[in-house]
């Protein structure tokens, strides 16, 4: 794309930008965050890298600024309630946290924790941390001075994502290997809800109604929740025969909702659930690996597919735009409340 | 590809080796280019000694060596290490290392290099060059790692330094911890690796080429680490990576099964870092090029370590043949297994022709697994193919997700990109498949497997080296061959064809799930003819069986009644193998360790040394 075609899609991109945001001069009222590899496929540990990867973040979801480190793996970020420029961020490192919005890093867990994918704070105990782990679920009672291994009862504890039910303290979600688990004493019991042929990759509570949750997975499709989490039906019309890497809600619609995959391209509902219709034409792939949705622009989606740049759509799937990047693998999307 | 273009292609390779390998001996490195050494056993303490130091110095003369006078570009982090261990240039060091400062790459790779270059520099580096570290160590923050190599590397790195730098706070420090809490977490690895390591196996155990990612961070710890009793650890564990090598050797050739080698390696078995500490430490096998690249970093304290005779006398000095067994573990499985490193049970049987070693078969370790090989003695291994074997071609992503933590439809492509281009070829002479089971008896190695259909791939491939002396299909069905003094009998158990390989030998190909691998080797010595071999393996009792599954009974040129059936324990004289009871850490004529034991025995003739990680003691003896 040349440079001038790349500007006028800004400008446009600004311009459409300011049309939708109540408040132009205001902006969003959250940072999205991207955690990218710029690398390639080829890039391994212990090489130099040929493009900065790590956490990037755009304020004015036009351009991206790169946050931090510059690692090859890393999951997602969350905010940190207990400071207003916190964030925490799994890594192949560890749990990190910034207390000053990714100028500086403090990696949390020590050398038995390794690769977190999966992280959720408690709301009704803002110091409580989860993080899944590759051999089970890790928690900390202390804003992450501390840890404990809190998996008791898991069989094969593989943990990619975990969620905290935010209508009740120490109710939690976690997705694994072998399928959904529910705690509702802080992590020190745990009891299958769900089964799985394999893992469970995303776990998600609707925002507008605190029963629902959605759930993905590699082998079983989508799953959903009614009864916050105690029971599971799969959802029809979703892909089973590939991998799916994570869904969203639309925060300003409840009948919106959205999931990726591999192959599985982009997949949307406008009718709660119900129904779904596939929304990856005018992508440049079906490998979906992230898909959000914007919390301060209604049916604006960001979907990143392997090895291409992070698109935009801004009419819940059915035109996209590329945006940010040029070869990216986006291991997360998120949006951190601005402080 | 036709055969013009193979010609063509073979010749690009032929020519830029031979380009590749003149730029590196223009440079002098008098052991890669002089005559292979004669395997000899140096008796003399002093003369060993002597031998081992003049290597150690022909390697960082080398090294510094290459760092041409007004050219910073070839004053890299191994050369600037190099030359502050022979005290050379200590201001030039120094500027040349503030600059390669500013733009730090390669994650733990980075750190050890650092590390040695601060420790060699305490009292050489200028106050601006220290500096430059110390600020490096703040603000770049490498990986840790996914692997026991990495893990080895960072926190070796990460102990030292925190050492070297104490009291300071969080905010010094690349990861925000303090020194102490750094310390204290690299230590507390350290001991738990070792730890495992000695009660239940080293993982990644036996890598031709991560044996240096190992033992060069131990010797660091012996070198540098202030507390004694770390110090004695990073000796003591050295000791061990280097009799657990040198036990599984043939003239400083790396042998048998390996938890990781490459594509390179598996054939030209010689050709790995390995071969370094083989000519350093033991002086019967050339040095690999560039002294195997890291060996630079081990050479340059390697005045600090002195490889015990008993261990030389294991290498060098052999009484007749032998069967060794150990019992290693797999990388960490993350998914699908309900144990996290499941034992890996090894067998390597060693004359002075010929050795052959294997494991038990199945996924042990990802991509790179290699199960087993006959290797035969050459007299200059360099270029040459001295080795037989078969493997399962197999690839996919339950392999991957098993050991790695990554989404699984991406990798196995992606993996090609990452140094392992045939991963989901089906000519792939590497890695390990769930569905082969491997036995040896002695010299006899027998593999099955039973492939669902559908799966890539259906197929077995032997890999037949182009520098065997002798290959003849015979009307028995055993493939007849001679590499070095080595009698070979291959038998498929399936039906195959021929095709060429890139870089010389053929590939046996056998495109049938239900398929297997019998050989038999023997010395060219224990029969007066060729003929005599084939007879007497001819005459062998067998029984071969693909349907329901692959079945071998087969009696062996050593007598043994070997059963083996796809599913089942193999059997030898009717009593069937039990892994887990029989295979102790280690057993065999020179090593010998219970499992859990933390307490390795060395013995060579008199010699006796016990390596006894519970109590940090080494205890030598000379028996009566």
């Amino acid at each position: 794309m040349s440079i001038t075609k790349l500007k006028f899609l800004r400008l446009i991109g600004a311009c459409t930008l300011a049309g939708l945001t109540t408040g132009a001069a205001a902006g969003p009222k959250h940072d999205l965050y991207m955690c990218v590899l710029l690398s390639g496929q080829g890039q391994v540990m212990g090489g130099r890298p040929p493009a900065l990867s790590g956490v990037y973040r755009s304020t004015d979801r036009l351009t991206a600024e790169h946050v931090g480190f510059g690692h090859i793996r890393m999951f997602t970020v969350i905010a940190d309630p207990r400071a207003a420029d916190g964030l925490y961020l799994t890594a192949l490192n560890g749990v990190v946290h910034s207390p000053d919005r990714g100028k500086t890093w403090h990696i949390l867990t020590g050398w038995d924790m390794t690769e977190p994918k999966g992280i959720a704070l408690d709301p009704h105990a803002p110091d409580h941390i989860y993080a899944g782990l590759p051999d089970g679920i890790a928690m900390s009672r202390d804003r992450g001075q501390t840890w404990q291994r809190m998996n008791a009862g898991i069989r094969r504890s593989y943990t990619h994502t975990i969620t905290v039910d935010r209508t009740q303290a120490g109710r939690v979600l976690a997705g694994t290997e072998l399928g959904i688990f529910l705690t509702e004493d802080g992590a020190r019991t745990w009891r299958l809800v769900q089964a799985t042929d394999d893992v469970t990759y995303d776990l998600r509570q609707s925002p507008h109604d605190p029963k629902a949750f959605l759930a993905v997975t590699a082998s079983d499709g989508a799953l959903w929740s009614a009864d916050a989490g105690r029971t599971w039906r799969r959802i029809e019309g979703v892909p089973t025969t590939h991998t799916l890497h994570n869904g969203d809600f639309d925060p300003a619609d409840a009948r919106r909702l959205v999931l990726c995959g591999w192959e599985a391209g982009v997949q949307v509902s406008e009718d709660g659930g119900r129904t779904w219709s596939d929304r990856t034409a005018g992508l440049p792939n079906r490998q979906v690996w992230s898909v959000a949705v914007d919390p301060d622009q209604p049916a604006r989606l960001y979907a990143a597919p392997y090895l291409q740049p992070v698109y935009v759509s801004d009419d819940f799937g059915r035109t996209w735009r590329p945006l940010f990047f040029e070869k990216a693998t986006v291991y997360g999307i998120s949006f951190v409340a601005r402080p | 590809m036709n055969p013009a273009a193979a010609t063509m292609k073979h010749f690009r390779l032929t020519f830029f080796a031979a380009f590749y390998f003149a730029a590196l001996t223009a440079q002098a490195q008098p052991s890669f280019t002089a005559p292979a050494p004669t395997p000899t056993v140096v008796e003399d303490a002093a003369n060993r000694r002597a031998a081992y130091a003049a290597r150690v110095q022909e390697v960082v003369t080398w090294r510094a060596g290459l760092a041409k006078p007004g050219d910073p570009a070839t004053l890299g982090i191994a050369e600037i290490a190099a030359k502050l261990s022979l005290r050379q240039d200590a201001e030039v060091c120094s500027a040349q290392l503030i600059e390669l400062l500013k733009t730090p790459a390669g994650d733990m790779f980075w750190m050890f290099p650092v590390t040695a270059v601060s420790y060699l520099g305490r009292d050489q580096l200028t106050p601006a060059a220290k500096t430059a570290v110390r600020e490096a160590w703040r603000t770049y923050m490498p990986l840790r790692g996914d692997t026991e190599n990495h893990w080895a590397m960072y926190y070796t790195s990460l102990y030292l330094m925190a050492q070297l730098w104490p009291g300071e706070a969080g905010d010094r420090w690349f990861n925000g911890k303090s020194s102490q809490e750094n310390f204290t977490e690299a230590r507390d690895y350290l001991i738990h690796w070792m730890t495992l390591a000695t009660t239940i196996g080293q993982g990644e155990y036996d890598c031709t080429h991560y044996i240096g990612e190992y033992s060069i961070p131990m010797l660091y710890l012996a070198t540098w680490a202030a507390d004694p009793a770390m110090q004695q650890r990073g000796h003591m564990m050295l000791d061990y990576v280097m009799a657990d090598y040198v036990a599984e050797t043939l003239n400083g050739i790396y042998v048998g099964s390996h938890a990781r080698t490459d594509d390179t390696t598996v054939r030209e078995k010689w050709n790995g870092l390995a071969s370094f500490f083989g000519w350093l430490m033991l002086g019967n096998c050339p040095p690999t090029a560039a002294y195997g690249g890291w060996g630079t970093y081990f050479a340059i304290v390697a005045k600090n370590y002195e490889l015990p005779e008993v261990i030389y006398r294991m290498g060098t000095d052999r009484a007749g043949t032998y069967t060794h067994f150990e019992r290693k573990r797999t990388r960490h499985r993350w998914r699908y297994s309900e144990v996290r490193n499941p034992p890996v049970y090894k067998t390597t049987y060693v004359t002075k022709d010929y050795a052959v070693g294997s494991d038990q078969g199945g996924l042990l370790q990802p991509i790179q697994q290699h199960s087993w090989d006959v290797t035969w003695a050459v007299p200059d291994p360099r270029g040459v193919h001295n080795t037989i074997f078969s493997t399962q071609p197999y690839f996919g992503p339950r392999e991957l997700m098993m050991y790695f933590t990554e989404m699984p439809d991406f990798m196995p492509a992606a993996v090609t990109f990452q140094g392992k281009p045939t991963y989901i070829s089906e000519a792939k002479l590497l890695g390990g498949s769930p569905y082969e089971q491997i036995f040896q008896q002695d010299d006899t190695v027998v593999s099955l497997s039973d492939v669902p259909a559908g799966t890539n791939f259906e197929q077995v491939n032997g890999f037949f080296s182009k520098d065997l002396a002798r290959l003849e299909e015979d009307a028995s069905g055993w493939i007849f061959a001679q590499g070095g003094h080595a009698y070979l009998a291959y038998r498929p158990l399936a039906g195959y064809d021929w095709q060429p390989i890139d870089g010389g030998g053929q590939r046996l190909r056998s495109p049938h799930g239900k398929n297997g691998t019998l050989v038999q080797a023997a010395a060219e010595s224990e029969f007066k003819s060729w003929e005599e071999f084939k007879a007497a393996i001819r005459a062998l009792p067998l029984e071969l069986k693909l349907a329901p599954t692959p079945a071998v009974k087969f009696t062996t040129l050593r007598g043994k009644k070997i059963e083996c059936v796809y599913g089942a324990a193999p059997r030898v004289d009717g009593r069937a193998i039990d892994y887990a009871k029989q295979w102790k850490l280690f057993s065999g004529p020179y090593l010998n360790a219970e499992v859990g034991s933390g307490r390795l025995t060395m013995t060579h003739g008199k010699l006796k040394r016990v390596l006894d990680f519970n109590t940090l003691t080494i205890t030598d003896a000379v028996m009566p």
